[in-house]
């Protein structure tokens, strides 16, 4: 893929004569090497899990970040370079507490994720002789789950700015085994319960550590109860029941 | 600040079949300051004639003295009663005399005038601070909701109402506009005039 | 040689250009269990002299939101096109229509931006809210909002608001033994209250005359019951769901 590589990879905003733009396409790259993430959509709500990756026994597991709120009824999961992802909620939840206070309703969730990838694509914009806000694209995938008016949705995010509505989506290291699995076992009228078992045994699957409440972390969002990240209690009882 | 405002407080006549009304609010103020829920400003001027005196409190006092004492030489002079047509001739004559040093009143007049054929035809009345007459033949109105009792006056009064009927319509129409008056309200009173009796009532209002 | 003024010389003096102006009339609306009434009568003044007789103070949102503006006219039709603006941006950016208190909230925030320079005009929203029921919400000129189930604004406000209170919320009024006051009123009543109110005003109020709009925005599955024998009755919009959206025009004295 990367056999055409030439002097077109430097400039964030410069097409190759093939038309491609080769710091977004290595941005996408970056992903691959994130820690694995799903997200799996039924009619009762959306479950997001990530991989948590304890590098350390000495490190704290509590303290790896990788789903945040945007807002009550809104939640998301990231993948690859997570430090990235902070810009992009940061500007997620200004934009969602920007259109409360606006419009007295909650953002819609297709709205929010088109506000974060409007974000994504200011790369290498400058305005007038100033320097550019930033230099590269984000090195992060997004999935962002929500419940609005047309119901639970959950959609995937990516560094070119794209974003896709999906029934079941993964991401990161082992998103290619992990979707192929979603793909087999997805289905329309899955119980929230079915689709948190889902989600982690897909993860247990490609995840080369022994799957326990310490290294996976659970959120849903749900019409009733909005966001919520499953405490440890929550997440072993869902674990036992795998 | 206006001196017409200075003390609040409204007043309202209307007409109806062989009978007529005039109604007024029992505030006293001193601006915002609440200082009495009592205070009359409605004065019997004969048996068929009833004045009611809206503006500046001082001057109600005054000016009912005046009213009082012209009314009683009148009696005395011509030896009858003073007519309603012929006391608001009085009313506006003495404001117009202050015409460039006012009493701060408008005055509101309603009573029954003696027909030549016997019988009682409704009268009501009102004039400014200096005494410029309004013969109305449906309502009069002054004070500081004049605004809104001209407004809900408008729609609810009708002809020919009928002693009770018109007590209601008055009643309704007082109420309603003082409530929407900081500087009115605090009850009302309400005086009915037909030819064989006086209905005075006292209402309950919103006390805020 | 024309001597100067010693006089004016010796004081300051303060020259001001006054960006407002009044231009009278009045605007009303009623909120009922599924239907709202906008009305607003059309003279346009200034001062003692009429500009037009016929100037539009109420105007089409949505299918379902009507705005009525009163007060400083370039102000309030200035107000309106910026809303309709906002309304068209939002319909881009979320794909569906603003829903009403959606619009009640972006005009206070649109209002209180202008908090120190503001759009001088009192703001009368009427319409349908998404679970169906009829909304009024009222607004004073930076943005301070209430919702309520009727409101007059405008040079006759302090003649026809006090007759709405006791009309429609019967205060000053004590229900039968055993009995209540309705809490909405039928749309043939409510719309008997709004003509009535506007005769009243034209009557006694130099500003207000001429002609009378009243829009008439029905809730989804709503008959046309009460509206039988309205005369000139004109349907602007229908929506998928079924919400309806009427106007009805009447004369008022000119004098």
């Amino acid at each position: 893929m990367f056999l055409t590589r030439s002097e077109y990879d430097r400039g964030v905003n410069t097409f190759s004569p093939e038309g491609r733009l080769f710091q977004v396409e290595y941005a996408i790259e970056a992903i691959k090497l994130g820690s694995t993430t799903v997200g799996v959509r039924t009619p009762d709500g959306v479950v997001l899990a990530v991989e948590k990756r304890v590098q350390s026994p000495l490190l704290e597991s509590s303290s790896i970040e990788k789903i945040m709120e945007i807002d009550t009824h809104l939640g998301c999961a990231m993948s690859g370079l997570t430090a990235d992802a902070r810009t992009m909620i940061d500007h997620a939840r200004v934009t969602a507490q920007n259109h409360a206070f606006t419009y007295d309703e909650r953002i819609k969730v297709e709205s929010v994720t088109q506000a974060v990838c409007d974000l994504a694509l200011r790369f290498g914009e400058s305005v007038h002789d100033e320097e550019a806000m930033m230099s590269r694209p984000f090195g992060v995938a997004l999935l962002i789950a929500g419940v609005d008016e047309l119901g639970p949705q959950l959609y995937h995010t990516d560094p070119s700015g794209t974003f896709m509505r999906y029934n079941a989506k993964a991401i990161g290291s082992g998103s290619e085994a992990a979707q192929s699995e979603l793909q087999d076992k997805w289905h329309k009228q899955m119980t929230l319960l079915e689709a948190q078992k889902l989600a982690l045994r897909v993860l247990k699957q490609v995840m080369e550590e022994k799957l326990d409440h310490h290294n996976v972390q659970l959120a849903q969002v749900t019409p009733q109860k909005g966001f919520a990240i499953l405490d440890e209690v929550q997440l072993k009882e869902i674990i036992d029941a795998m | 600040m206006s001196i017409m405002e200075y003390n609040g407080g409204s007043v309202i006549a209307m007409v109806g079949k062989d009978c007529v009304a005039i109604a007024s609010d029992l505030r006293l103020g001193s601006q915002a300051l609440g200082i009495s829920s009592n205070f009359q400003r409605i004065f019997p001027v004969t048996d068929r004639v009833y004045v009611g005196l809206p503006g500046l409190a001082t001057d109600v006092t005054t000016l009912r003295e005046r009213f009082r004492y012209r009314v009683n030489m009148y009696t005395i002079k011509e030896e009858r009663e003073i007519e309603p047509e012929t006391f608001a001739h009085l009313v506006s004559s003495t404001l117009y005399q202050h015409r460039f040093g006012p009493y701060f009143i408008e005055p509101v007049m309603a009573g029954l005038s003696k027909t030549p054929s016997g019988g009682f035809k409704p009268f009501i009345a009102a004039t400014d601070l200096i005494g410029c007459l309004n013969f109305a033949k449906d309502f009069v109105v002054a004070g500081t909701a004049s605004a809104k009792l001209f407004g809900v006056a408008e729609g609810l009064w009708e002809p020919d109402l009928e002693a009770e009927d018109l007590f209601e319509t008055i009643s309704q129409t007082l109420l309603n506009a003082v409530d929407r008056d900081a500087y009115s309200g605090w009850g009302a009173i309400v005086h009915v005039i037909t030819k064989d009796k006086i209905i005075t009532r006292t209402l309950k209002g919103r006390m805020d | 040689m024309i001597m100067p003024d010693m006089d004016s010389l010796a004081h300051p003096q303060e020259r001001r250009f006054n960006p407002y102006t009044e231009n009278g009339g009045t605007i009303l609306a009623i909120a009922g269990a599924d239907f709202s009434v906008i009305a607003g009568d059309t003279r346009q003044s200034e001062g003692y002299s009429i500009q037009t007789r016929y100037a539009p103070k109420v105007f089409r949102l949505t299918d379902r939101a009507v705005l009525a503006v009163n007060g400083f006219a370039a102000d309030g039709n200035m107000f309106v096109k910026k809303v309709k603006q906002r309304l068209e941006w939002y319909h881009h950016a979320h794909a569906k229509d603003m829903p009403l208190r959606a619009i009640a909230r972006l005009i206070q925030t649109m209002l209180y931006a202008r908090r120190f320079f503001p759009y001088y005009v009192y703001n009368i929203l009427g319409g349908i809210e998404e679970d169906g029921t009829g909304a009024v919400y009222s607004f004073d000129p930076v943005g301070s909002y209430e919702r309520e189930a009727c409101r007059a604004a405008g040079a006759a406000q302090s003649l026809v608001q006090p007759f709405l209170d006791n009309q429609i919320y019967f205060k000053n009024q004590e229900a039968a033994q055993g009995t209540s006051h309705p809490s909405h009123l039928p749309l043939e009543t409510v719309l008997s209250i709004v003509i009535d109110s506007f005769t009243s005003a034209t009557e006694r109020h130099i500003e207000v005359g001429d002609g009378l709009e009243i829009f008439i925005a029905l809730s989804k599955g709503r008959t046309l019951q009460g509206m039988e024998s309205i005369r000139g009755l004109q349907e602007l919009t229908v929506t998928e769901d079924g919400e309806r959206l009427f106007v009805m025009r009447r004369d008022l004295k000119k004098d």
